[in-house]
C-alpha cells in the first residue's frame, strides 16, 4: 500500500464529539495513505467512522465535532500541507476545498440545493476557483455534464435538482465534483441510494472517468460487493478504529482479522449456493460513547482470547503491505475465509 | 405435506392509483402499480419478488394482505389450521372477503416492515407491541398474554425481560426482530416480509436472514420475501419472480431463473449485481437510462426502450406471461430465440 508517492497521508487521527452525554470516539487514531490515481476503498459498518473520516479531510465536522490529535498530510504542487493545521473557513482550506479535494454525498437529493438549476451549482464552484467568465463556465459545465453522459446535457443544464432522477442527480453531482479537476475525489456512499442497474452505470462512469481525470478516489461504502468491483487498495474500519488494510485481492482472499472475515462470511453471494447457513457475527455494534476495552471487536470475536480483553492489538504488518490489527497474528496464522 | 400443496394463488392481481388533478380533484391518469400479476406460492416456501423501486413490489404484497384495496383479481388463500377435529381447511378469496372475513384473515397472513424505526410505536412497551395483534383478536389475556409475549420474543432471540423497555432502547437488527415477534404473535401460516433486512448492517442482517429461515422451518410458515437485493433474495427463496414497472416479467424455480434466464431484464440485473471478489469478472450489461415514470409506462413490452434486443413487434404489444416449461414463466416476444447469459460461476 506504501508504493507509489503519496497523494495524501493520514497519521493517526483522532476526531471526537464531546457531547453532555460523554465523549464520541468517532475517529480514534486511524491512518492510511492514497496514492496518485488510485482507488483507496474504505469498509464498515455504520457508525465505525468512515463518514466522519472523510468529513475530516475536507475539515467539515461540525461542532461539537473536533479533530484532536493526528496529521493530515496533503501533497499539493510541490508542497505538503496538514489540512489539520488550517482554518477550515481559512483561505487556503477554502482553495482546496472543491479544487484539489472534491466530495459526492450519498444522497443527491439532500446535497444538491434545490432552488437553484444544476448548472447554477456547477457553475459556482467553477467561477469560485477559476479565472473565467460566466459564459465560459457555463460552456464548461456542459462539457462537463456530457462527459458524465448526462443525456441532452444543454438542456439538463437549466433543470433543477428535482426534475432529474436519482441517477441524473448522482450524475449532477459528479459533474460538479470533477469540474475543477481535483487530485482527489471523496466518494461517501454513492451508489447506496441508487438501484443497481443504476449503480452499475455510476460505478462504469466512475472508473472511466478516473482514468480521464486521472483523480484518485476515495471511495467509502459498507458494500463488500461495490469495494471488490472498484477499489485498488481496502481499509476495514470498526468502531473508530482501522482493523485491517491492504490491496483488495489481499483483503479479500487472505483476510487476517477476523471482522474483515466475519463481514464475508456473513454475506449472501449471488454465486454462492442457495440456501447455505450465512454465518452471521453475533451482537451489536456497540457505541462510539462507551468502547470496549482492548481489542474493540473482542466482546464479538469467534477467536477472543484473554489478551484480547486486556490489550488493544497494533496494526502490525502481516507481509505484502498487508497490515491487521489483531493478537491472533502475534500467535497463530488465521485460516483465511471460506 | 405434498408437493403441490398450494397456500396462494394469486391470480391477474391489480392495483391502480388513480391520479387527481385541479380544483375539482379529477382523475386525469391512473398510475398502474400492480398491473396483471399472476403467481403462486406453495405452502412451506419462499417466493423472492425482486425488482427496482418503484416497480410495485411493495404494492402487491400490501394489497395481496388488503392493506390496499385491490381494483381488481383474486388471492386465493387456502387455509389450513389445526381444530378440535383434526385439520380444518378452508379456501377464501382475500381480494373480495368482506371485512369481517378480512380481519379473521389477518391471523393467518401478516407482515413484517422495512423499516424496524418508522414501524414501531416509540410510545408502547415491547410487551405492548407484540400483544396488539392478540389485543385486537381477542386472544388470551392477562398472564397467558404476557406468557405468550415473553415465548414470541424467546423465539426471536431476545431476552424476556427486556419486554417493559421501549423500542428506542434497542439497535436496528433487535427492532425488527421485534417486529418480527410481532408478526408471529397470532401464529400465522403465512408472513410477507418486505424488505426486511435492506435497512441493517451486513453482520446484522445475516443474523435476521437465519432468524427468518430458522422461524420457517420450526413454525411451517410460508413467505413473500421482498427484496431489491438480488443475492438476499437467491440466499432465501425457493421461487423468485422479477417485477418491472407493475408487471411480473419472469418467475421461475430460484436456480433455474439464474442458469437459464429467459427476460433480457433479468440478464441485466444478473449482471449488475456486484460480487464481492476482486478477481470475479464479468461484462456487465449496462442498461442505458432510468426506469421509466409509472404514470406513462412506455407502449407495448414496458421494458422496451431499455432493452438490447428490442424489436419492432415489443414498442407495439405486451408480450403475454407463458409458461416456457417446468414453471419456467416469462414475457417477452423472443425468450426462445435469445440467448441469454447466466449467472457466471465464480
Amino acid at each position: 500500500m506504501e508504493h507509489k508517492t503519496p497523494l495524501i497521508e493520514v497519521k493517526n487521527l483522532k476526531t471526537y464529539f464531546r457531547t453532555d452525554n460523554g465523549v464520541c470516539r468517532a475517529v480514534d487514531g486511524i491512518s492510511f495513505s492514497i496514492s496518485a490515481e488510485k482507488t483507496l476503498g474504505v469498509v464498515g459498518e455504520s457508525g465505525c467512522g468512515k463518514s466522519i473520516t472523510a468529513r475530516s479531510i475536507m475539515a467539515l465536522v461540525d461542532p461539537p465535532g473536533r479533530i484532536e490529535e493526528g496529521e493530515i498530510l496533503f501533497h499539493r504542487k510541490g508542497e505538503v500541507v496538514d489540512l489539520t493545521k488550517l482554518d477550515p473557513k481559512g483561505r487556503t482550506m477554502r482553495d482546496i476545498r472543491g479544487n484539489d479535494i472534491a466530495m459526492i454525498f450519498q444522497d443527491p437529493m439532500t446535497s444538491l440545493n434545490p432552488v437553484f438549476t444544476i448548472g447554477d451549482q456547477i457553475i459556482e464552484g467553477i467561477l469560485l476557483h477559476r479565472k473565467i467568465g460566466r459564459s465560459n463556465a457555463r460552456r464548461q459545465a456542459i462539457e462537463m455534464l456530457e462527459s458524465v453522459a448526462m443525456p441532452s446535457p444543454e438542456q439538463r443544464v437549466d433543470d433543477y435538482p428535482h426534475q432529474l432522477s436519482g441517477g441524473m442527480r448522482q450524475r449532477a453531482m459528479i459533474a460538479m465534483a470533477l469540474s475543477c479537476n481535483p487530485a482527489l475525489l471523496i466518494a461517501d456512499e454513492p451508489t447506496t441510494a441508487l438501484d443497481v442497474t443504476i449503480q452499475a452505470q455510476v460505478i462504469e462512469l466512475m472508473r472511466r472517468l478516473q482514468k480521464d481525470f486521472k483523480a484518485a478516489i476515495m471511495f467509502i461504502t459498507h458494500d463488500l460487493g461495490v469495494i471488490a468491483n472498484i477499489a485498488d487498495d481496502v481499509i476495514v474500519m470498526y468502531l473508530g478504529e482501522v482493523v485491517e488494510s491492504g490491496t483488495v485481492r489481499e483483503i479479500f482472499h487472505n483476510s487476517k482479522h477476523p471482522y474483515t472475515q466475519g463481514l464475508m462470511n456473513s454475506l449472501p453471494v449471488l454465486t454462492h449456493d442457495r440456501g447455505r447457513r450465512l454465518v452471521a457475527i453475533e451482537g451489536n455494534v456497540p457505541s462510539s460513547f462507551a468502547v470496549p476495552d482492548g481489542c474493540r471487536f473482542a466482546p464479538r470475536c469467534p477467536h477472543v482470547m484473554e489478551v484480547c480483553r486486556q490489550r488493544a492489538p497494533r496494526l502490525l504488518d502481516v507481509g505484502n503491505g498487508h497490515r491487521a490489527a489483531c493478537h491472533l497474528n502475534e500467535t497463530v496464522a488465521l485460516e483465511a475465509p471460506v | 405435506m405434498s408437493e403441490n400443496d398450494i397456500l396462494l394463488e394469486v391470480r391477474n392481481l391489480k392495483k391502480y392509483f388513480p391520479v387527481r388533478k385541479g380544483l375539482l380533484q379529477r382523475v386525469v391518469a391512473e398510475v398502474k402499480a400492480v398491473d396483471d400479476v399472476s403467481f403462486t406460492i406453495r405452502r412451506g416456501e419462499t417466493l423472492g419478488l425482486v425488482g427496482e423501486s418503484g416497480c410495485g413490489k411493495t404494492t402487491t404484497g400490501r394489497t395481496i394482505l388488503r392493506l390496499l384495496e385491490p381494483t381488481s383479481g383474486e388471492v386465493i388463500f387456502h387455509s389450513k389450521r389445526l381444530a378440535r377435529d383434526g385439520e380444518e381447511y378452508r379456501e377464501v378469496d382475500v381480494a373480495s372477503a368482506p371485512p369481517e372475513e378480512v380481519k379473521a384473515l389477518r391471523r393467518d397472513m401478516q407482515i413484517v416492515f422495512q423499516d424496524p424505526f418508522s414501524s414501531l410505536n416509540p410510545r408502547m412497551t415491547i410487551a405492548e407491541i407484540i400483544a396488539e395483534p392478540l389485543k385486537v383478536q381477542g386472544i388470551s389475556r392477562g398472564q397467558a398474554r404476557l406468557d405468550r409475549v415473553a415465548e414470541l420474543l424467546k423465539a426471536v432471540g431476545l431476552n424476556a425481560d427486556q419486554m417493559r423497555r421501549h423500542p428506542h432502547e434497542f439497535s436496528g437488527g433487535q427492532r425488527q426482530r421485534i417486529g418480527i415477534a410481532r408478526a408471529l404473535a397470532l401464529n400465522p401460516q403465512f408472513v410477507v416480509a418486505d424488505e426486511p433486512v435492506s435497512a441493517l448492517d451486513a453482520s446484522i442482517q445475516a443474523q435476521v436472514i437465519n432468524l427468518l429461515g430458522d422461524l420457517q422451518e420450526q413454525f411451517g410458515l410460508t413467505y413473500l420475501f421482498i427484496a431489491h437485493d438480488l443475492s438476499v433474495v437467491k440466499h432465501i427463496s425457493n421461487n423468485v419472480a422479477v417485477m418491472y414497472l407493475g408487471r411480473v416479467v419472469e418467475l421461475a424455480e430460484s436456480d433455474e431463473l439464474f442458469a437459464h434466464p429467459l427476460h433480457p431484464y433479468t440478464e441485466a440485473l444478473i449482471s449488475a449485481v456486484p460480487v464481492p471478489d476482486p478477481d470475479y469478472q464479468v461484462e456487465r450489461i449496462i442498461l442505458t437510462g432510468d426506469v421509466p415514470s409509472p404514470v406513462r409506462p412506455p407502449s407495448g413490452c414496458h421494458f422496451h426502450p431499455r432493452c438490447r434486443y428490442a424489436k419492432e413487434i415489443c414498442r407495439a404489444e405486451a408480450p403475454d406471461f407463458r409458461d416456457d416449461g417446468n414453471g419456467h414463466f416469462v414475457a417477452c416476444h423472443f425468450s426462445d430465440s435469445l440467448k441469454l447469459r447466466a449467472l457466471k460461476a465464480a
